[in-house]
């Protein structure tokens, strides 16, 4: 028994969920039958939030939140697990069942050196376990991480943790492997290094069962697909087949909106000839080589950025990396520790807009949103027409803003916002990972509407996303900021 | 680890700052509080040395030149502080004995005193707390959340009484009073323990309950770690760093029912020494106490920043990184 744990990888074994229902109270979040999972093929379940595609792993992994209830059964091999029985697979975790969780950085112990914590899932771990940590440096340093063993979580970089949190979830040697989410905030780079990875646990006979709304991973690890829907599996099938000529419509309506196959009127792809900056057009904003500090931690230094009336900025990054404190230093929102940020005369009295992340966050919470969005009225002298006439741009019934921003959902919340933005017909709009919290669909949808609206009256943009394939589908010219030293 | 150093260094030089601030803000409300007690100090002081009985007009207008009591008040404060910039405390207007000696062995009973009801409390409410945190809103956690309100309610005196009517009275235990044999801190060292041990079981709890849910603590169990490594490896030093600052926060209150219980249970401490020196107006070894009272405070503070900086290597900034 020993033996068979300890090496890395079985391959006659073969995963199987004859039925998988997960439940909150009456409500069914998950209902699968007859998933299969080989050695060296990967299953990728894809699908929007809400899908249930992160709870069925969880129930297979046995790590549910108590509140919700899994029945049905699964083998791995011969032996057989009641899905029900939350502790039953507990001996298999790290040894056989390992998961990669959806957050590497928080996932990680920020008072713990890295090599401790990769070190604690080696097999029969003890304490003082030089066996296990010179196992832990050998498994860092062949993920490329040699130098980082001694160092503490909140010094890594997301594509970082996420690779430390990968060793710490295999040196079990786990043939079975669950990886949830895996490309939040990932930059293409880091993302590249994460599927390298999953090719070499795939290559070597492992299990991978993969969750994720990212279309471009899931065809990038191949193997089968299975997209969910409200609970349900509407199409299953090769990735290239099924990613490439969907059945069914709710895949192909996936498939459209990513980022990488959108096509639209405002769209400037084609004209490429907005990246060379036109001299007759003015400035909005100028910066020059401004610097921004946190600590003993350097965002950026030595920037130079103009905008021009018209222009479609994108900063890109990966999470962390000021992106945002960038965007709000050009706002002039936060002052820069060196250098200069001018805006052009005319850009004052609301001109300059900002849409933020979290819409929640943006509107006062226990004030419904006709209030909310009067006092802008009041303010820039905007006739109650223009907001029924931006209303029905983004597809909302007036009556929408008797109720408070608790009561509308996120994507509702988040075209409320871009109306209120608009309302000073502002010269330049600072979208800071404007959707980056809907789904693929509601994403789409929105950023069609925003882009219309500013293509009609002619407004800059400066978009803030870690989304490289949204960064080149939006905008005409790029900055891209990497982690600094 | 360079980030750490400095922050050592910052704790330090912050905590002596404030050391000094405090050393020299408390001299100068002890003396000026000393200044408006009602009575003839020098009647008092003549009364500590001599009693009661044998004390008259002489013997106290004595007492006022020998001392220099008539001087004016910002004379005496500013001859103390010169004084105790040097390290000199004068001695004692009653006993005659060096302030330094006296309240160096004071202190000596608050430290002993102060460490075995602050190592109770953690002890007690620390286990109260893992417990409750086990199964948030379960049994034990009700229990506890009695626990926590009874001993909350109960004032250290109250408290004090009751288990000397308990251990001492009714099964003969533990003594009473004194500070002579190695079992007379017990009951003190109950007192407040017990008493400090609520608040600390309460936050132990949620900090535990809250680090439990956590996603590396979940990762620590999927990695495949056994429950009692995952309790100790990561839950509670990752609730240490919640709790540590907190008892930095309770410091004050310990200093306060120090005062109450050695006065209760005659415990020689520098409480006890505070008490009697207000009561004979004995300015040098009051201002002292006070003094050494108050630094015990910082003291605190400096450590818990310390244990801090130790537990949790996170740099810690004063804006949030956007």
């Amino acid at each position: 028994m020993t033996e068979t744990a300890r090496s890395p990888h079985r391959t006659d074994h073969l995963l199987s969920v004859p039925k998988a229902i997960v439940r909150h109270g009456s409500h069914t979040l998950a209902d699968v039958a007859d998933l299969r999972i080989e050695p060296g093929r990967a299953l990728t379940i894809v699908g929007e939030s809400g899908s249930g595609k992160s709870v069925l792993a969880h129930a297979l992994m046995g790590t549910l939140p108590t509140e919700l209830t899994a029945e049905g059964s699964m083998s791995i091999g011969p032996t057989r697990f009641d899905l029900a029985d939350r502790r039953g697979r507990r001996h298999l975790w790290g040894r056989e069942l390992a998961l990669l969780p959806q957050e590497p950085s928080l996932a990680l112990d920020p008072t713990m050196r890295v090599r401790q914590q990769v070190a604690e899932g080696a097999y029969g771990w003890r304490p003082r376990d030089a066996a296990a940590l010179r196992l832990a440096d050998e498994r860092l340093d062949h993920f490329g991480l040699a130098n980082a063993g001694s160092a503490y979580p909140h010094t890594l970089s997301g594509g970082m943790a996420q690779r430390v949190a990968y060793a710490a979830a295999t040196i079990g040697g786990a043939s079975i492997l669950i990886v949830d989410e895996p490309s939040k905030g990932l930059d293409a780079n880091a993302l590249e290094l994460l599927a390298r990875l999953l090719d070499d646990h795939l290559a070597q006979g492992g299990l991978l069962l993969m969750i994720t709304h990212d279309l471009r991973l899931a065809r990038r690890i191949g193997g089968t697909v299975m997209v969910m829907r409200a609970a349900t599996v509407v199409e299953s099938g090769p990735a290239e087949e099924v990613l490439t000529t969907p059945a069914h419509d709710y895949t192909r309506q996936l498939v459209a909106a990513d980022p990488a196959n959108w096509s639209f009127p405002w769209m400037r792809r084609a004209t490429a000839s907005a990246s060379g900056a036109e001299p007759g057009v003015p400035a909005l904003v100028s910066a020059h080589s401004i610097a921004k500090t946190y600590g003993d931690r350097t965002l950026f230094n030595d920037v130079d950025i103009e905008i021009r009336a018209g222009e479609r900025w994108a900063i890109t990054g990966p999470s962390g990396v000021g992106k945002t404190t960038l965007g709000n230093v050009l706002l002039r929102l936060t002052s820069a520790d060196r250098g200069t940020v001018v805006h052009a005369p005319g850009t004052g009295d609301g001109r300059l807009q900002k849409l933020y992340q979290d819409p929640g966050l943006s509107f006062p919470r226990r004030v419904s949103l006709q209030r909310a969005l009067r006092d802008v009225m009041r303010r820039y002298e905007v006739p109650e027409a223009r907001v029924h006439a931006l209303l029905a741009k983004v597809g909302l019934s007036p009556s929408i803003l008797q109720r408070r921003p608790t009561e509308v959902s996120g994507g509702e919340l988040q075209r409320i916002a871009i109306v209120r933005a608009m309302l000073p017909r502002p010269a330049l709009l600072f979208a800071d990972e404007a959707t980056s919290r809907l789904d693929l669909a509601s994403q789409q949808a929105t950023m069609d509407i925003l882009m219309s609206e500013l293509d009609e009256i002619g407004c800059a943009l400066l978009m803030v996303t870690h989304d490289r394939a949204m960064a080149s589908a939006v905008a005409d010219r790029q900055l891209s900021l990497e982690v600094q030293p | 680890m360079r980030s750490r150093r400095t922050g050592l260094a910052v704790v330090l030089a912050r905590r002596s700052a404030q050391g000094l601030g405090v050393a020299v803000l408390v001299s100068l409300l002890c003396f000026l509080v000393v200044r408006r007690l009602p009575g003839d100090a020098a009647y008092r002081i003549a009364a500590g040395r001599y009693g009661y009985d044998l004390v008259d007009q002489e013997a106290a207008d004595a007492v006022r030149d020998e001392l220099g009591l008539d001087r004016p008040a910002w004379q005496q404060l500013g001859s103390w502080l010169a004084d105790a910039l040097q390290l000199d405390f004068g001695r004692s207007l009653v006993t005659s004995r060096p302030v330094l000696d006296e309240v160096g062995y004071y202190l000596v009973g608050t430290l002993q005193l102060a460490a075995a009801s602050l190592a109770l409390a953690i002890l007690l409410g620390g286990a109260v707390g893992v417990l409750a945190a086990r199964r948030p809103g379960g049994v034990l956690d009700r229990i506890a959340t009695g626990w926590v309100a009874g001993v909350r309610a109960v004032p250290p005196f109250l408290l004090g009484l009751l288990l000397v009517v308990v251990f001492s009275a009714q099964l003969g235990l533990l003594p009473a009073v004194g500070h002579g044999s190695a079992s007379s801190i017990v009951l003190p060292a109950l007192t407040l323990g017990v008493s400090l041990s609520g608040l600390i079981a309460r936050v132990t709890r949620d900090a535990v309950v809250e680090v439990g849910q956590s996603d590396y603590v979940r990762f620590a169990h999927t990695k495949g770690l056994a429950e009692r490594w995952v309790l100790l490896r990561h839950v509670v030093r990752n609730a240490a760093v919640v709790l540590v600052p907190y008892l930095g926060v309770q410091a004050v209150i310990l200093i306060e029912g120090v005062v109450v219980v050695e006065s209760l249970f005659a415990w020689q401490g520098l409480g006890h020494a505070l008490v009697h020196a207000v009561f004979w107006r004995d300015v040098p070894v009051l201002q002292a106490t006070a003094l050494a009272l108050a630094l015990l405070i910082v003291t605190i503070n400096t450590l818990v920043d310390l244990a801090v900086l130790w537990l949790d290597p996170r740099p810690r900034r004063l804006e949030a990184p956007a």
